[in-house]
């Protein structure tokens, strides 16, 4: 009876010590048009943090502190966004949050964390409006919010590189109604404008969430002579717009934003998906062994053969990786310290997209790309083809092999 | 009277002192941003309610008013630099002023064409605000700082507090309203609309005045929403949205500042609620034990069928099983509102402060405030002269339905002072030209003039303003109301303190003089000690001469009364003869449509007898009984007359 | 801007228009005997299509799927009807508006957690391949949608004009009372069209979603629109709501491309707003004559 007692005490007894934990929190939409990017970074993340707790946890100045997930779903509402915002900005022992797919849902929050010291890592949202909020002159010396992603203004200079390399001349430019749509088409027309005017836009067509014909739209940039189709939107839209586009015979190529790379496009698009543009950070092939590591880790944990989301998982996987190494060098848990470890890494990241050497440096209202990790060189054109994304060029993929040395 | 104040009021009063207090006890930044949140929404569900609960219709447009004063006062503070209070002040205008504006159109329809207008509506203003770049920056939204008020930057605290005092000055400004002949107007055009415009009640002109006040209220939330979040897109004011507004309503209860109240907190702390397990299933089991209770109690009693006394238990049980079995209640978060709705609009329609209220009643009985003293009959009903001359001329006057010539021809002319009978078989057309000349329908032909003046055609709200008044062969009462408050809603020329003032409670001394009134009219009738009694719980005589009070609030220069005698038993048959007479001393020309022969006998100095819409005979009582074309049309056959007494 | 690619557009526009009008055309149905409909007949639509999709996974010949799927959704008619709308209707009160939108929001939430929120794919062996007709672009799909829709109204108009069921639908619309004392059986009646306004919106839902992708939200979009065009034509006449859904998708397509895409649905709003401030009872109604 004693030793039982006993044994019991000693079950009890970590569960007492769980108490020693870092706390982190998960948001993003997990349901909605967005789900598979948010829901796959989560998972990405999560994945990550697995293996650092599978490790014992991160070593905080001497002491194995096991990670302890907050998840909270936005379901791309600002609103509900700002109450999660503010009622984990309100948690006493917070350490960061990462996450965030939608700009709306940024702007509508993040101010909260910002307020109260917590750091945040923007991921994967791409909107440069998250972090150019910030860079006003009135704004923030020291910053709490980092993006780890490649933002809309590398996005659209590729896009635009792209369509000027392939000689594609004339453009119609379609976007979706959404924050990121209408911000999207700003930034495609500034790069136009910035490369060179080289590019002819024809018309600028939008569409609605839930639209399901784009014939209209589509006729007219057919009969004005477009070459070339320049996307920006997110969701099951996009497969519309290229079933359309076989529907009336359009048989040019479509470039776009990154989230052309999501399953519900190249699902619904089938046969019509292929041939379709779209930067990329991360493309779900073995061209490397960690990187062969994290795909099958990840096919297993969650018992599906394809990613739904490539590029957000391989973000909220890094994004954690490198999260964990600002705690180790803070040697705390306290948030402010962890922001100022973050923008001064010295220990380089290995992590599953390259291996990042001092991603963030000291915040500079001025510069916002001080805490943007991504530049051009990480990032690469991604192509779909017969259901899957593979690599636009095969230069590409040596320069992104490379990368991850 | 000390009593009333205390329960009624003090219920009111604690409850505001507590939300006021509140953040000095609690200062988690979230919880005061869910306590915010709760004021917004109060407002914004007290302005739903007066279309959902006084009105009645399905209002689903009451998001869009949130976003157009979200924005509204978004632009006035970014662009034009506005400060705190103008900026709600323009929230609360746009939104009043575009409420008018759709409610114009979109009242003239019943029910379902209704709420699908509203729908309509809410997609066009997302639209519009989406596409309107260059006003509210479209879909990249619209960011904005809280400006300081009187130079002073309110914290997060005071701003609470700002919140929580519109929410108070909206309750207090809705409770004066509807104590008022407003709430009054509402009420009648829900149980009668026929009878609410009969006595110069305008039910459209009033149903648009509700819809702008409820859409303007939704805009001054709007306003707050705005400072609060500091930062607004056009795809969050959906239809989305007003389904959960909607059911933030219902659930509370309706026609009821406190069921706005339970709404709103429901609706702003049901996020809470679903991710926490033990929290959602001792809730919903308080659910579960409540249906059965309430279903049971139903059935023994046969007050509901049995559809709806098994329905909520199954919803409310599926409720518990779902929160047991379910791994993440959050996903199923539209589910579990749907069934929670579903219980409360099948088993307790009157929501749960309805159902509270009725509870509450039955313990705390209150008695009401005395009332004044009547006013003397001379003020409320003053004595004409009349001259005898015509009043009220008909000429050709024809209303046909398709192939039905209900009215085919008639002339009559009533003149001043008389009482004129109007007799005829079942299907002669009496009750038709009364509702061709009250306005109910418009004439297919002929003319009609009062005083000489040509009468308002079609509409029962023009034709009572002119100074005719009806009573109705089936009766029209406002049966929901009081038999004061039925007086009270036709009172002529009572109500001069205009909208703004009432909500001020500026308007109590003219409710006091109209309650004055419509006593003596009560007195006038015989039914002064019933001023109290609900409408539909007096006796069927007692009914009659109650419609008879109302009409006579209209100081009617003509009285038309449809078969004020059908059904009434010999004793108050007796009574409405006198009744009338005294009526007639006053000077009030009356027309009478009778098939007590004897009443007609003993009232009429000039009866006109119909038959198949064309008139057959017309003189003295004695004359037009005799008359045989009038006995065949009784009778059927030409037979030997009685010799009269 | 050549004519062929105008006309190309209204096309397109007309045809995506019919699928409109099939919905509206379930409104209709129960409108007709109760003077209700089913303010979440979008869900039952969204519901019938992912049922399809499911039993389809079991590997039935197509005909039969698409039937299974027919029945199922006449089924959930029915259960619509006992649940939000019986109630309503004995108590003459309005509540069915209410309860249907709830039943509704019940079922996109089923939807959501059972078949997930993403988009799929709707396999169907009608090829997707653009054909050339009178010099327009059609594809196979579309012009299946624009035959089932004709092929189900002509034939529920049939039965109605030539059977004496069709004659009960009649009478319970215009007096539920005098109906029953007739011996017509007005909760029979109304069950029946709720069931055929559930087949028909499970046919809506097979015919749209190759086109559409199925999705929890799929329906949403097309329900608003399909009011607008039950709205305009609201009682009596099937034949009315083709020729609205034709015209409504035409100008949409029209105005998306002469105004600009973001006000695509423009047209329909402002359509029913007009045409409800005009004429309640809708274009193709008739007015009613009240009795006090």
């Amino acid at each position: 009876m004693k030793r039982l007692l006993a044994l019991l005490a000693l079950c009890l007894a970590p569960a007492a010590l769980a108490a020693d934990t870092i706390k982190i929190a998960l948001t993003g939409p997990y349901s909605g048009g967005s789900a598979p990017m948010g829901v796959s970074a989560r998972d990405g993340s999560k994945l990550a943090i697995a293996e650092i707790n599978a490790a014992g946890g991160i070593d905080v100045g001497g002491k194995k502190l096991k990670i302890e997930i907050i998840e909270r779903d936005d379901e791309a509402k600002n609103d509900r966004g700002a109450l999660i915002a503010q009622e984990l900005a309100s948690m006493p022992d917070l350490s960061g949050v990462i996450g965030s797919v939608n700009t709306g849902v940024v702007m509508a929050g993040d101010k909260y964390f910002q307020e109260k010291g917590i750091t945040k890592i923007i991921c994967p949202a791409a909107g440069s409006k998250s972090m150019t909020q910030w860079a006003t002159p009135d704004g923030p010396k020291q910053l709490s919010i980092f993006r780890f992603a490649a933002h809309d203004g590398i996005q659209a200079a590729m896009v635009v590189e792209e369509a000027i390399n392939r000689k594609l001349l004339k453009v119609a430019l379609i976007h979706d109604d959404t924050n990121y749509g209408v911000s999207g088409r700003d930034d495609l027309l500034a790069q136009i404008d910035k490369q060179g005017k080289k590019l002819q836009v024809l018309t600028v067509e939008k569409f609605k969430i839930g639209d399901k014909d784009m014939t209209a739209q589509l006729l007219k940039a057919k009969a004005m002579g477009a070459q070339a189709i320049l996307i920006w939107g997110i969701g099951p839209e996009l497969a519309a717009v290229s079933n359309g586009m076989a529907k009336i015979g359009l048989k040019v190529p479509l470039i776009g934003g990154w989230t052309l790379s999501m399953s519900n496009y190249i699902d619904n698009a089938g046969q019509n998906a292929n041939g379709t543009l779209m930067p990329q950070t991360f493309i779900e092939l073995p061209i490397s062994p960690r990187a062969k590591a994290f795909i099958d880790a990840y096919h297993k944990a969650y018992g599906v053969t394809r990613i739904p989301s490539p590029v957000s998982a391989a973000q909220g996987y890094d994004a954690v990786l490198i999260f964990a190494a600002a705690v180790r060098q803070a040697r705390s848990t306290d948030s402010l310290k962890i922001r100022d470890a973050l923008e001064d890494l010295k220990e380089p990241v290995k992590g599953v997209i390259a291996t990042w050497r001092k991603p963030y440096s000291k915040w500079d209202p001025a510069n916002v790309e001080t805490h943007e990790a991504f530049r051009r060189e990480q990032v690469v054109m991604g192509m779909v083809m017969d259901g899957r994304v593979v690599f636009g060029s095969e230069a590409d993929k040596q320069r992104l092999a490379k990368e991850q040395q | 009277m000390l009593k009333r104040l205390l329960l009624v009021r003090g219920a009111e009063v604690a409850l505001f002192l507590a939300l006021a207090a509140l953040p000095l006890a609690v200062t988690s930044p979230y919880a005061l941003g869910l306590l915010t949140l709760l004021a917004i929404y109060g407002i914004l569900l007290i302005g739903l309610d007066v279309t959902v609960g006084y009105l009645g219709q399905v209002n689903l447009a009451q998001a869009a008013f949130l976003g157009l004063g979200a924005y509204a006062a978004g632009v006035m503070v970014t662009r034009y630099g506005a400060g705190i209070p103008l900026a709600l002040f323009v929230a609360g205008g746009v939104a009043t002023a575009v409420g008018a504006l759709l409610a114009l159109p979109a009242l003239r329809l019943e029910g379902p064409q209704f709420a699908l207008a509203t729908l309509s509506f809410t997609a066009l203003t997302t639209t519009a605000l989406n596409e309107l770049e260059w006003l509210t920056n479209g879909a990249q939204g619209l960011s904005l700082k809280l400006p300081p008020l009187l130079g002073h930057a309110l914290s997060k605290r005071e701003f609470y507090w700002l919140c929580m005092l519109g929410f108070a000055a909206v309750w207090l400004a809705m409770r004066n309203l509807l104590s008022s002949r407003w709430g009054r107007a509402f009420e009648a055009l829900r149980d009668s609309p026929i009878a609410t415009d009969a006595m110069g009640v305008g039910t459209y002109r009033h149903k648009v005045a509700g819809f702008a006040f409820g859409s303007g209220l939704g805009g001054l939330a709007g306003g707050l929403y705005a400072l609060n979040f500091e930062y607004l897109q056009p795809h969050g004011f959906q239809y989305e949205l007003t389904v959960i507004l909607l059911l933030g309503v219902v659930l509370g209860g309706r026609k009821s500042l406190w069921g706005a109240f339970v709404g709103a907190t429901l609706v702003a702390l049901l996020p809470n609620l679903l991710s926490n397990r033990t929290l959602f299933l001792a809730f919903s089991a308080a659910g579960l034990a409540v249906a059965v209770v309430a279903g049971a109690r139903g059935l023994l009693r046969r007050t509901l069928r049995p559809f709806q006394a098994l329905s909520p238990v199954v919803a409310t049980g599926a409720l518990v099983a779902g929160g047991l079995a379910v791994q993440n209640t959050e996903d199923w978060r539209k589910a579990i509102f749907a069934l929670m709705l579903f219980s409360v609009v099948v088993g307790l329609p009157e929501g749960l402060m309805g159902f509270a209220g009725q509870a509450l009643a039955r313990l705390f009985r209150v008695a009401p405030p005395p009332l004044p003293p009547p006013a003397p009959l001379d003020e409320v009903l003053p004595a004409r002269r009349p001259d005898g001359s015509p009043l009220l001329v008909l000429t050709g006057l024809k209303r046909w339905f398709g192939g039905v010539r209900a009215v085919d021809g008639l002339d009559l002319t009533v003149r001043a002072g008389h009482v004129h009978g109007l007799i005829g078989p079942n299907g002669s057309g009496k009750s038709t030209v009364i509702n061709v000349v009250s306005g109910l329908y418009a004439p297919t032909e002929g003319d009609m003039t009062l005083r000489g003046a040509p009468m308002p055609r079609g509409s029962l709200f023009q034709a009572a303003r002119v100074g005719g008044a009806r009573t109705f062969q089936n009766l029209q009462l406002f049966s929901g109301m009081t038999a004061l408050e039925n007086v009270m809603v036709a009172l002529h020329g009572a109500y001069r303190v205009p909208l703004p003032l009432v909500c001020l409670g500026l308007g109590r001394a003219e409710e006091r003089r109209a309650q004055a009134a419509a006593l003596a009219l009560l007195d006038f009738v015989g039914l002064l000690d019933q001023a109290r009694t609900p409408a539909r719980d007096l006796t069927y005589g007692a009914q009659r001469f109650l419609e008879i009070a109302r009409a006579l609030a209209r100081r009617p220069e003509i009285l038309v009364l449809d078969e004020p005698a059908a059904g009434l038993a010999h004793p108050d048959v007796v009574k409405q003869v006198e009744l009338i007479r005294r009526i007639r001393e006053r000077g009030v020309t009356v027309v009478l449509i009778e098939h007590h022969m004897d009443v007609v006998t003993q009232l009429c100095d000039v009866v006109t007898a119909l038959d198949g819409g064309r008139k057959i005979a017309e003189g003295t009582p004695d004359e037009v009984k005799r008359h045989p074309k009038v006995i065949e049309a009784y009778l059927g056959a030409v037979e030997a007359a009685p010799a009269a007494g | 801007m050549p004519v062929s690619f105008i006309v190309q557009m209204a096309v397109s526009g007309a045809l995506m228009g019919l699928v409109y009008a099939l919905i509206a055309y379930g409104f209709q149905l129960t409108y007709a005997t109760s003077k209700s409909l089913n303010f979440g007949q979008g869900e039952l639509v969204m519901v019938s299509a992912f049922v399809t999709l499911s039993i389809m996974g079991t590997g039935l010949p197509y005909g039969v799927v698409v039937l299974l799927g027919l029945l199922f959704g006449a089924a959930l008619g029915l259960v619509v009807e006992r649940t939000g709308v019986r109630l309503a209707l004995e108590q003459k009160s309005e509540g069915w508006i209410l309860l249907t939108i709830i039943i509704g929001l019940f079922l996109f939430s089923f939807a959501e957690n059972v078949w997930g929120r993403d988009d799929r794919p709707f396999p169907t062996p009608i090829p997707a391949d653009p054909i050339h007709v009178l010099g327009v672009d059609v594809t196979g799909l579309e012009l299946s949608v624009a035959a089932g829709v004709l092929a189900v109204m002509a034939l529920v108009e049939a039965f109605k004009r030539l059977t004496l069921l069709g004659k009960a639908f009649e009478a319970v619309s215009a007096d539920r009372d005098a109906g029953e004392l007739m011996g017509i059986s007005a909760t029979r009646t109304v069950m029946l069209s709720y069931g055929l306004s559930g087949a028909v919106a499970a046919l809506a839902g097979i015919l749209v979603s190759p086109i559409t992708t199925v999705g929890p939200t799929m329906a949403s979009a097309l329900v608003l629109k399909a009011f607008s065009v039950a709205a305009v034509a609201l009682k009596k006449t099937g034949f009315g709501v083709v020729v609205v859904g034709l015209l409504l998708g035409a100008l949409e397509s029209l105005a998306s491309f002469y105004v600009g895409s973001g006000w695509r649905e423009a047209p329909g709003l402002l359509l029913r707003l007009l045409a409800l401030a005009v004429r309640p009872t809708g274009v193709f109604g008739k007015a009613v004559i009240r009795k006090v």
